[in-house]
């Protein structure tokens, strides 16, 4: 199989994340497409590695992984504070900040 | 399989980064083993002390790259030049005053909330405020992110650079709702500020990748390098170029990926809003002109109209929404938005001016920053009682304050003349610097749009003092009014170092554009 | 070149005592009036040195450049701070600290009961200092600090008197007057940059010449709008009549002599970037002869003595503007007018101060009258700058004013005829108003209430008792120097053109131009016209009794009361480009500042709203915003690739 369907794979899981954040209004699930979008581009990360036929890629993938696992950790601390606040994790609710 | 080699680590170089990132561990240990009594006092010295230590650390650096020229750190992933250094001198010293501002309270209260954890409006944060409780985790949150802005604009790759992102961003998401006031407004900029940005750094991770496709590297060099052979894959690196820099754009607020910075810049706890707003916007710019000027001069051609037009939009809805704003807080965002067009003039320079320019517009406009937000943060409502409630963020209530309280108002007036870029002030200078840089580089239709846009800009600071030194002041029906308090001092130092440094840059800048003119040259 | 090389001196001493005195505060409240005195004669001893010094050379060597140090270093860049000596800005510096210096002695008396005198003599000084600069700098970024500087001492003096919250509100107007004005530096400052790459004179007038049209004459008008705004010209005049509320001494030197004529110095200087741009040098001098005619038209009206000599002013200054915008041949003649004027303006200032002195601050010329017989050294000293105003000869003006309307009649198709008319009719009502001024102060019955004789009139004696009395000497001295110099300065320094072949090596060698009509005639018709603007005001107001509460009168001479409607016509014009400007930003308006953008110009509600709505709070639609554009931009970036 060719290595490029890797990259095509990783291409619509990023743009499937970049939508869920665009039209979801949980913010739980909007948070999963912006994960969602990392784990496309460490998709892309190990299949360059893959094709340019070293680790360098692979050793990436484990840092953003690190990253995503601590943005986890901060983001749900933010939701759920909102959460208890207002009752509801809806990100249409958060909206008196506006001009 | 080839053997890893590790890298040599220079330790001297990178004691500026280990000292406030190891002082910020430190601090974690503290708040888990110091009573809570003296918790306050040992963390604000820690961080005085560590930012001061740090800066003299760069300056010593700043020694050696003078006499030895630039090098790179642990095997390329960090960079010590020119640029690099002077920007963590000016993130140390504006995190310095920014600090100060932090950790001053009036009341016994400073700007955070009792304990973020709890249900605003409840009995238990109700309880809790009683008790005196103080959130002292701001100041590790704080060295935290000062660390991460510091290896910004020094990273040698892409990946220190998205780590750094990370780590400069993620304590101030937590920060940005921490305000002890207004709790809904803290919270909400929050949400917004961590959705948009895990939102953007997606973005950066992509365009890292595909740069990485293109190049098998994420060294910034080894990029630079492979730009001239771009066989068939040229838009791989342009996508990937676009996207990096659409991440980098985030940070620093340009248009059209701005919409966070007046709900975030209005909602965080002032003292944060100064800090982020100077700090972030550096470390952001440092790290933009490293890519700009290593990765893409191959690029021009490709880039300048997505440069130009990011650069026009930013200045002109910066301007333009700033002057219909009616919040002082939303004001100085948008301000902050239309400089961030400016800075990019200097970026788009592609020039050796360009870089010493942008280094000074970034000190003069975090020093005016840090000093305008401190002040914001002193301007507060009093009650028909005379309790101070939170702070009179509201334009009209800044009306006649030049009578009541001349010397903030003077310093204010003087940080709004500095942004609008009148002579005399830093902020001129900056402009002079950078609008010449990009005449030099033969952007100047740019610089006639910017000298519009700070024409224009220039209308609604001098509103704001007048405003303030000749409108009558509002009195509104339940007895409410504007009133300044002193805090403990620490606020008045980093206003007044604020504004000693605006005057002193815009009468005799001489020194400090020397000081970035050189620095621009040792640029790896 | 020792004396030239500490022309920084002029400016630091007067500088360095406004410092002294506002830091050492009240300790010093029993000699630091004096100390004020001392500085600003101190720079015109040096003003006099350096005089002498540039006497001494020839023509050519005679425009020296002093470097200060280097201000902005930004690679080849430079914008150094540096001051420029030559005939120009010696004759300025020799105007400012010489009556200056007098207003200073005058001030001593005039504000003994003041209690913040010394504060008042702080501020005069720092004038003095920031007037120095504007006309000594030898690029546009110097001489606009000066030019910040003395819009903020005069703002600071006109509102000195700040507890009268009508004052404040005068303080206010001129301030922002100015604000638009100096926004017209600015961009002119920034076109030249962006044009030449640089500010300093020498630079730009070098390269000004084989410039393109069109950039000089956006240059050029943007000079015009920031002389405008500084000089009390049409349309920014407006604040000059308010200004009126500051202490007469303030009125004299800041309102009459130097600080209203920055804007024909500056046009004057700029003269090479006029001459590359004739429409905006037209525009100049229409603007010009408006405001002459303007504000002669509004001196006629005014029972206000200092409004009215306020009003005179504006339109003086508009023949100054005039003459600058007809080129080399009237720059000469504005500089002439402009130092003669200062004299006896200045003077006049100082006797309408003594006037209210003796009556009790008394304003009303209506309440005046017969005066000549109870302040006989201000009646001398007012009627000889009376005369030299009116251009009577021998006196000041009939030198320099006529000069200036043969100057205006110089030319080939419609101009002349227009703007020489222009300025003869100004002659004409300027002679009407200023004997009006004259005669209702001086001449006729009084009109106020000496306490015994039986008036008739209730509306006289329903005033206080007033006590006219002469003016300690410490104030007439500096009158009497002045009303010398309406007297003669403008006959000596005619003889045999010593003051347009001084000012030649700046202004340039002009050969003879012939006006259209003869010279002969010209002077007869300007006498003649001045002749019987005296008559008719003999006949009005000294030969027949003044009524102490005006008429309602004509239709014109109420629009002139209220200065021709400047105020509203100022709402019209500037509201119309953006009513922002005047009601949110001038007035400080409530309804912008609360939300409601009732005030703004139509075009930015509509970019502002448009754009406004994008932010509307929601975060999906910001992380939209976002998405589209760098979908955008990959495109852009892309398409450029195809």
């Amino acid at each position: 199989m060719s290595l490029v369907n890797y990259l095509v794979l990783s291409g619509i899981l990023f743009s499937i994340g970049a939508v869920t954040v665009l039209v979801r209004r949980n913010a739980i699930v909007a948070f999963m497409g912006v994960e969602l979008m990392l784990n496309a581009a460490n998709l892309t990360f190990v299949t360059f590695a893959r094709m340019h036929g070293e680790l360098q890629g692979q050793v990436i993938a484990f840092f953003v992984m690190v990253v995503a696992a601590t943005e986890v950790v901060i983001g749900l601390a933010i939701i759920v504070s909102i959460f208890r606040t207002r009752g509801s994790a809806s990100i249409d609710d958060v909206n008196l900040l506006k001009s | 399989m080839t053997a890893f080699v590790p890298p040599e680590i220079d330790w001297a170089a990178l004691t500026p980064i280990l000292i406030v990132l190891g002082t910020a561990v430190l601090m974690v240990l503290i708040e888990a083993f110091v009573p809570t009594r003296v918790r306050r006092a040992v963390q604000t010295v820690l961080a005085v002390v560590a930012l001061g230590g740090a800066l003299v650390a760069v300056a010593w650096r700043w020694g050696v790259v003078q006499s030895q020229g630039g090098s790179e750190l642990v095997g390329g992933a960090l960079l010590e030049d020119g640029p690099a250094l002077f920007t963590q001198g000016v993130l140390l010293l504006l995190s310095f005053a920014g600090v100060l501002i932090i950790a001053d309270r009036y009341q016994g209260e400073d700007a955070f909330a009792p304990t973020g954890a709890a249900i605003p409006g409840s009995t238990y944060e109700e309880e809790a405020r009683r008790a005196g409780l103080v959130q002292t985790e701001v100041f590790p949150l704080t060295m935290f992110a000062v660390g991460g802005m510091l290896v910004f604009p020094a990273a040698g790759d892409l990946l220190t650079m998205f780590i750094a992102l990370e780590v400069l961003s993620l304590p101030l998401y937590l920060l940005s709702g921490l305000s002890r006031r207004r709790r809904l407004l803290s919270q909400e900029a929050s949400l917004k500020y961590f959705l948009l940005g895990a939102f953007s750094s997606a973005f950066f991770l992509m365009g890292m990748a595909l740069l990485y496709g293109y190049s098998g590297s994420i060294r910034l060099s080894e990029i630079a390098k492979a730009v001239p052979a771009m066989a068939g894959m040229d838009s791989l690196l342009l996508a990937g170029v676009v996207l990096v820099i659409v991440g980098l754009l985030f940070k620093v607020g340009a248009v059209p990926f701005h919409a966070w910075v007046p709900d975030v810049y209005q909602g965080a706890p002032t003292p944060i809003t100064g800090f982020m707003a100077a700090c972030t916007k550096v470390a952001a710019f440092g790290a933009l002109l490293r890519f700009v000027y290593v990765v893409t001069p191959g690029l021009t051609w490709d880039l300048s109209a997505f440069l130009w037009g990011i650069a026009i939009l930013t200045m002109v809805v910066g301007t333009v929404l700033a002057i219909v704003q009616t919040d002082m807080k939303r004001t100085l965002a948008y301000s902050s938005i239309a400089h961030a067009g400016f800075v990019l003039l200097g970026i788009i320079a592609l020039d050796v001016r360009g870089i010493s320019s942008v280094l000074f517009y970034l000190l003069a406009y975090g020093l005016a920053t840090i000093g305008a937000f401190g002040l914001v943060a002193l301007v507060r409502e009093r009650d028909a009682e005379g309790n101070i409630t939170g702070e009179a963020s509201h334009l009209s209530q800044w009306a006649g304050l030049g009578r009541r309280s001349p010397v903030l108002s003077v310093c204010f007036a003087l940080f709004l003349l500095s942004f609008a870029g009148i002579p005399l002030t830093a902020g001129f200078i900056g402009k002079f610097a950078v609008f010449s840089a990009a005449i030099a580089g033969g952007a100047w239709p740019l610089v006639v749009i910017a000298v519009l846009a700070s024409a224009a800009a220039a209308f609604f600071y001098v509103r704001i003092i007048v405003l303030m030194f000749f409108t009558e002041p509002a009195t509104t029906a339940d007895g409410r009014e504007t009133t300044v308090v002193a805090g403990e001092g620490l606020t008045t130092v980093a206003v007044l170092l604020c504004a000693v440094g605006t005057v002193l840059l815009g009468v005799l800048p001489s020194p400090i554009l020397d000081l970035a003119a050189s620095a621009a040259k040792f640029m790896l | 070149m020792d004396t030239l090389n500490l022309s920084w001196l002029l400016i630091a001493i007067p500088l360095a005592s406004a410092g002294v005195l506002l830091v050492l505060g009240r300790r010093v409240d029993r000699w630091g009036h004096w100390l004020g005195v001392l500085a600003s004669a101190a720079s015109a001893a040096g003003a006099i040195a350096m005089l002498v010094e540039l006497l001494g050379r020839g023509a050519a060597d005679r425009s020296v450049g002093v470097h200060l140090f280097r201000w902005i270093p930004a690679g080849d860049l430079n914008v150094d701070a540096g001051l420029l000596v030559d005939p120009l800005s010696l004759t300025f510096v020799l105007l400012i600290t010489f009556v200056g210096t007098l207003i200073h002695i005058y001030a001593v008396a005039y504000m003994e009961h003041d209690t913040d005198r010394r504060r008042f003599f702080a501020y005069l000084n720092l004038f003095v200092a920031a007037m120095l600069v504007l006309v000594l700098a030898d690029s546009y970024a110097l001489l606009f600090l000066g030019w910040e500087g003395v819009g903020l001492a005069s703002y600071l003096l006109i509102g000195f008197w700040n507890y009268r919250s009508d004052y404040a509100v005068a303080a206010k107007k001129a301030f922002v007057m100015n604000r638009v004005g100096d926004m017209g530096m600015l961009v002119a400052m920034m076109a030249l940059f962006a044009t030449f790459g640089s500010v300093n004179y020498e630079t730009v007038f070098a390269a000004a010449e084989g410039t393109n049209q069109g950039v000089l004459t956006l240059v050029g008008l943007m000079l015009l709008v920031g002389a405008c705004g500084k000089s009390a010209q049409f349309p920014l005049q407006a604040w000059l009549g308010d200004a009126m509320a500051g202490p007469t001494p303030v009125s004299a030197l800041i309102h009459a002599a130097t600080m209203v004529t920055a804007g024909v110095y500056l046009i004057v200087r700029s003269g090479p970037i006029f001459e590359g741009a004739p429409t905006a040098q037209l525009v100049v001098v229409i603007i010009g002869a408006i405001t002459l005619l303007f504000g002669a038209i509004i001196g006629c009206a005014k029972d206000d003595l200092k409004k009215a000599l306020a009003a005179s002013t504006m339109s003086q200054i508009g023949y100054m503007i005039l003459a600058a915008g007809l080129g080399p041949i009237g720059y000469a003649f504005a500089i002439f007018h402009l130092v003669t004027h200062g004299f006896f303006k200045a003077g006049m200032f100082l006797g309408a101060g003594s006037v209210m002195h003796g009556m009790g601050e008394e304003v009303d010329m209506r309440r005046f009258g017969g005066l000549r017989r109870y302040m006989k050294v201000t009646y001398a000293t007012f009627a000889f700058g009376w005369l030299a105003i009116l251009g009577v000869p021998p006196f000041s003006g009939f030198w320099s004013k006529d000069k200036i309307i043969e100057a205006a009649f110089v030319g080939e198709g419609w101009r002349p005829l227009v703007f020489g008319s222009v300025a003869l009719l100004g002659a004409g009502i300027t002679a009407f108003y200023m004997s009006r001024l004259f005669f209702m102060t001086f001449h006729g019955e009084k009109r106020w209430n000496d306490g015994h004789s039986s008036t008739p009139d209730t509306a006289i004696a329903r005033t206080p008792v007033q006590h006219p009395h002469e003016s300690p000497r410490l104030m007439t001295v500096p009158m009497i120097v002045l009303a010398v110099g309406s007297v003669a300065l403008g006959g000596l320094l005619s003889i045999g053109g010593v003051f347009t072949s001084w000012l030649e090596p700046v202004t340039g060698v002009v050969g003879d131009h012939e006006p259209v009509l003869p010279v002969w005639l010209l002077m007869t018709l300007t006498l003649a016209v001045v002749v019987v603007g005296l008559v008719l005001a003999w006949r009005q107001y000294a030969a027949s009794s003044v009524p102490v509460i005006a008429l309602a009168g004509s239709v014109l001479t109420r629009a002139a009361r209220k200065d021709l409607y400047q105020d509203e016509v100022n709402d019209g014009l500037l509201v119309q480009p953006g009513q922002y400007l005047t009601r949110s930003l001038v007035y400080g308006d409530r309804q912008v500042i609360d939300g409601a953008v009732g005030g703004l110009g139509r075009v930015m509600v509509r970019l502002g709203d448009v754009t406004r709505r994008l932010q509307t709070g929601y975060v999906r639609s910001y992380a939209a915003t976002m998405t589209i554009g760098l979908v955008a931009l990959v495109a852009v970036v892309l398409a450029t690739r195809i």
